[in-house]
């Protein structure tokens, strides 16, 4: 399992915090040395902003030599996770929704409604049936799952026939709800309240919300975090947002539960 | 005795042609040292080094004041950065890096690049230490936002801090915000920056002993013309008619080059700890390349020969002055053995390929250190400096004359009248004046600026800024430990009395880590303070060291870093406000025992600790335009008790929630503690556990030392108050959280409760979060 390190990318180390919480073996992979990808059978593209979103954010990375080897693997059929930039990066490299060739987007995820940077706590739920996401072997119909919209350009954005096909054919994964699952406009604007997209194999998911970031009780900000209170152990615990990594996980080993 | 007077003479007109800052003593004191006339390298290196940002001149004499030892102290002011203990894991020492950096002129100036290098030069100064950066705070101080360039200014230094921090992936936990006249031309930009290290893997600002023939690297940014001239261009007052000339001496931020550099850095600490291998690291700032290296050697009792050609540079034919003395930003320099200089040289140009990420950036060699305690630059083999080290850096003091503000005191006689007038200033129901005190420019949700902001980064943050008074992160993975940081610093108390200003900025500080149960470790200054030529000006800088030392040194905690920024005046000869602003560290033994300022359920009790009676300089006086004069006293006895209340509250599991009485006052508090953005509506019941009129009075409204807290059920209320009597401290039951979504006030409980008034919290959330999000746009 590998995280892949571009210049600019910033949460490799959550990143990989967390793919080892979930028992990966997981490291981190430099854009100086893209030939040990080879060895990788999985694949996480991190948050961050690399080579500085120049010309869109991810534009660039989808052209750097450590991303043919994920595109590879991606269409080999094994699992490649993009979060918040990583995000950006598949859709600039056309593996998400992947309806179109490589590396010309269909759908982008375009600079927030609000025109900003912007930082809020979210709760994403699942759109679709289990069964068309195998990335996330073993995830609950419906499942909600707590992270942080920490991003400029997160709005999904395409246009109208391709915003059809997603919704259709059920490339819109996950969409922005509350704590509950009871669905909420998105705070980037993003068409169809869409978090997050998958491929049409289920294979490749890119993701805008960093559940990294909320993925240990100390994170919670709200009752789960109270509920540990005095309690060492589980206030260290994984929890929240780890469950999306836990689904990959159970992924890589072929769907069964840890 | 004629050669003497042209040799001053040559050198002064030689000063005022390159238009440096030094007066025209100081250049005849490096005149006379150097015994001719010094090369335009060495003045512009003279002009930088002995500028009040370099040398702190005028303030250093009083900043020997400040208490700086403790057993919390690993690494006391001195270096770019303190270190604080943070607590023991795995048999290792941890500490937390603290530093405070003020970037007001070239924020005033170009205020996006001015606030995003602020932020880039204190991450340096934490990265110098051997440390990973892990937070940020910033205090901002911005004029009326009536005024249109101020509202540019606001808008782009948020900017700016968002467009740095967020893209170098360090989380921004903390931060306050002021507007006042004092800062419609002089905006104050300070910053905080947090980081993580090993006691045993500290790397000093330093040369090691018997370092001579070392290797000096310079790693980062080609250098370029950018920031000549910056040191001393922060020592001047702004004038407006100068403002495109000293564009030039500001810093050209490039995050996405610094965020390299951080990450290859910290592959090199790892290289160094894997070897055994002691070095020195320090980053370039105010001085630039000269300065640097000229503080590294002159901290180890070594010397320097740097051959400046081997600078990168951007530009082609560079001066020597502007190689050796330009502050290009995203710039390093260590003093490694050259049998480690390959291995340094390859993880900035190889594995981390810096010539790739920026033009011309790279790691080179461009000097060795020496034994001969002298600071020898070459260009091209000809001697552009030649200077004895000491002389260079060992600086310059100044006595300036001063005049100590008259303390504000405040008689009984006064504060009966203010009452008096407060009770009769009731236009509408207490919760309209709620609202009024809840939607004042300093009171109000700062979301929609933080929101800007990357406070989760790092995946560490357990109590990012909106749910309590201190930003919290839990930097050790695996390991229980928090580290909490909180500010604290008000210009309207500074403009009435700097020293209890600088008192209660410290108070405010310590209150708010204490409130997430942090016990405070360490304090970090920044005091901004107007023309210390300037008689007014400069007692009243003096005064507020000195009510820093008072009150750092009654409660007990040192400091540990800080910093000095004078000449905060415009040419209209406007001083801004006398702004100390304090930052406290804490430490959290038990990351589950902290908590947050927002309740947590219905049916708790919520009590204030300590309140005053004082509204001098508060938000309410300034609503109800109270002729209050004097300022909240502190009872250092009191407050301590209280703190210590607080603490063992928390330990017991008698408390849900925490804040800090600040702006707003106690009914402040509880409102922002209604406001918990995390899923829960609970209403407050209030009543008048005071005593009769308290209320009516608006003394809610009263600011001063102090905690409003959620206490539990009766059985923690029971132990609650048992533990106030131990402490020997009062509390007052102020009422209670209800299921409703209402605030509502009871004239007694234990009467007839006839209910007064009663208002919506959303309908009190919406006056508080308007003000700034109808400025800042909704987040």
């Amino acid at each position: 399992m590998a995280v892949l390190v571009f210049p600019g990318t910033n949460s490799e180390d959550e990143t990989l915090r967390a793919v080892r919480a979930v028992g990966l073996d997981g490291a981190l992979v430099h854009w100086s040395s893209p030939e040990v990808l080879a060895q990788f059978d999985a694949f996480i593209l991190p948050g961050g902003f690399a080579y500085e979103d120049r010309v869109r954010s991810g534009a660039v990375a989808a052209h750097d030599a450590l991303i043919d080897p994920v595109i590879e693997a991606a269409q080999a059929g094994k699992f490649v996770l993009g979060i918040c930039n990583g995000a950006q990066i598949l859709a600039e490299a056309g593996l998400v929704p992947g309806t179109g060739p490589l590396r010309h987007p269909t759908a982008a995820f375009a600079p927030n409604a609000s025109g900003r940077f912007q930082s809020v706590h979210v709760h994403v739920k699942l759109a679709v049936a289990p069964e068309r996401i195998p990335i996330l072997a073993g995830i609950a119909p419906g499942a909600v799952i707590p992270a942080w919209a920490s991003h400029g350009d997160g709005r999904l954005a395409a246009p109208t026939d391709e915003l059809e096909r997603i919704e259709r054919d059920g490339h819109c994964a996950f969409v922005y709800c509350d704590r509950d699952g009871n669905p909420v406009p998105a705070p980037n604007g993003a068409a169809l309240d869409c978090a997050a997209l998958v491929n049409r194999a289920g294979n490749v998911l890119a993701i805008m919300p960093h559940p990294e970031r909320d993925a240990w009780t100390f994170n919670h900000n709200d009752a789960s975090r109270d509920a540990a209170r005095g309690d060492t152990q589980a206030m260290l615990a994984p929890s929240g947002g780890i469950r999306l990594f836990e689904h990959f996980a159970r992924a890589l080993r072929g769907g069964v539960p840890a | 005795m004629h050669r003497t007077a042209t040799l001053v003479d040559d050198t002064v007109a030689l000063g005022r042609r390159l238009g440096v800052a030094l007066s025209a003593e100081e250049m005849q004191r490096i005149a006379e040292h150097l015994g001719r006339v010094p090369t335009a390298t060495e003045l512009f290196a003279f002009d930088a080094q002995w500028s009040e940002h370099c040398s702190y001149k005028s303030s250093r004499e009083h900043l020997k004041k400040l208490p700086t030892e403790g057993p919390t102290v690993l690494l006391g002011v001195g270096e770019d950065a303190g270190i604080v203990r943070l607590g023991e894991w795995n048999g290792e020492t941890y500490g937390i890096v603290v530093a405070h950096e003020s970037h007001n002129h070239p924020s005033q100036v170009v205020p996006f690049e001015g606030a995003a290098t602020g932020i880039g030069g204190i991450v340096r100064d934490v990265l110098c230490m051997g440390a990973e950066v892990i937070g940020v705070a910033d205090p901002l101080r911005f004029g009326r936002l009536e005024n249109e360039h101020c509202r540019y200014v606001a808008q782009s230094v948020v900017d700016g801090i968002a467009a740095y921090g967020n893209a170098i992936g360090v989380p921004n936990v903390g931060g306050d915000v002021f507007f006042d006249e004092s800062f419609d031309e002089n905006v104050l930009v300070n910053v905080v920056a947090l980081g993580l290290v090993k006691a045993q893997d500290i790397i000093h600002s330093r040369a090691p002993q018997g370092s001579a023939g070392w290797d000096i690297v310079l790693v980062g940014k080609a250098t370029d013309r950018s920031g000549f001239g910056g040191a001393s261009f922060s020592s001047l007052t702004l004038n407006e008619d100068d403002a495109d000339q000293n564009k030039g001496a500001v810093q050209v931020p490039d995050p996405f080059l610094k965020n390299v550099i951080m990450r290859a850095s910290y592959a090199v600490f790892a290289e160094l700890r894997a070897n055994g291998i002691t070095a020195g690291f320090k980053d370039l700032g105010a001085g630039g390349l000269a300065g640097c290296s000229a503080e590294l050697c002159a901290a180890g009792g070594m010397g320097a020969e740097v051959e400046l050609e081997r600078v990168s540079t951007a530009q082609r034919d560079l001066p020597p002055e502007v190689i050796a003395i330009g502050e290009t930003q995203e710039r390093l320099c260590w003093i490694v053995p050259p049998s480690f200089t390959p291995t340094l040289l390859s993880i900035y140009n190889d594995m981390y390929s810096l010539p790739r990420i920026a033009r011309g950036a790279c790691a080179a060699v461009i000097g060795k250190v020496t034994g001969s305690g002298r600071y020898v630059a070459r260009h091209h083999g000809e001697t552009v400096m030649d200077v004895d080290l000491e002389f260079l850096t060992g600086g310059i003091r100044y006595e300036r004359p001063y005049v100590l503000p008259a303390p504000a005191e405040e008689s009984d006689a006064d504060r009966e009248r203010v009452s008096a007038a407060a009770l009769a200033w009731n236009p509408t129901s207490l919760f309209e004046r709620l609202k009024l005190v809840l939607s004042h420019r300093d009171v109000c949700s700062r979301a929609s600026i933080y929101r800007r902001y990357d406070g989760v980064v790092r995946g560490c943050t357990a109590i990012p800024p909106g749910f309590a008074d201190a930003g919290v992160l839990v930097p050790v993975p695996g390991a229980p430990l928090g580290v909490a940081v909180g500010l604290g610093g008000n210009p309207r108390y500074g403009k009435i009395d700097p020293g209890r200003a600088a008192e209660l900025a410290v108070v405010e500080a310590i209150a708010s880590v204490i409130a997430v149960g942090a016990t405070p470790v360490g304090l970090t200054d920044c005091l901004n303070f107007g023309d210390p030529t300037i008689p007014d000006q400069m007692g009243a800088f003096v005064a507020a060291v000195e009510g820093l030392a008072t009150s750092a040194g009654a409660l007990g905690v040192p400091f540990v870093s800080g910093n000095v920024s004078l000449y905060n005046r415009s040419s209209s000869g406007n001083h801004v406000a006398p702004s100390p602003i304090v930052g406290c560290v804490g430490a959290i033994a038990d990351i589950s025992r902290t908590t947050t300022g927002t309740f947590k359920r219905a049916g708790s009790w919520i009590v204030a600790l300590t309140t005053t009676d004082s509204f001098g300089a508060s938000v309410f006086a300034e609503i109800a335009k109270l002729d209050a004069r004097g300022l909240p006293g502190i009872d250092y006895e009191t407050f301590k008790e209280s703190c210590a209340i607080v603490q063992e509250a928390l330990a017991g599991d008698l408390v849900l929630a925490v804040r800090d009485i600040s702006d707003g006052g106690v009914l402040g508090a509880v409102a922002e503690m209604a406001f918990g953005d995390d899923g829960r509506t609970i209403g407050v019941e209030l009543f008048d556990g005071f005593g009769t009129g308290k209320f009516e009075s608006g003394r809610l409204f009263a600011e001063g030392a102090g905690f409003v807290l959620e206490v539990g059920g009766h059985a923690e209320m029971d132990a609650f108050f048992l533990l106030c009597e131990e402490h020997g401290v009062y509390p007052d039951q102020i009422g209670m959280t209800t299921n409703g979504e209402r605030l509502v006030y009871r004239h007694n409980e234990s009467q007839n409760c006839d209910e007064i008034e009663s208002i919506s919290i959303a309908e009190l959330r919406e006056a508080w979060e308007a003000p700034l999000r109808d400025f800042y746009g909704r987040q």
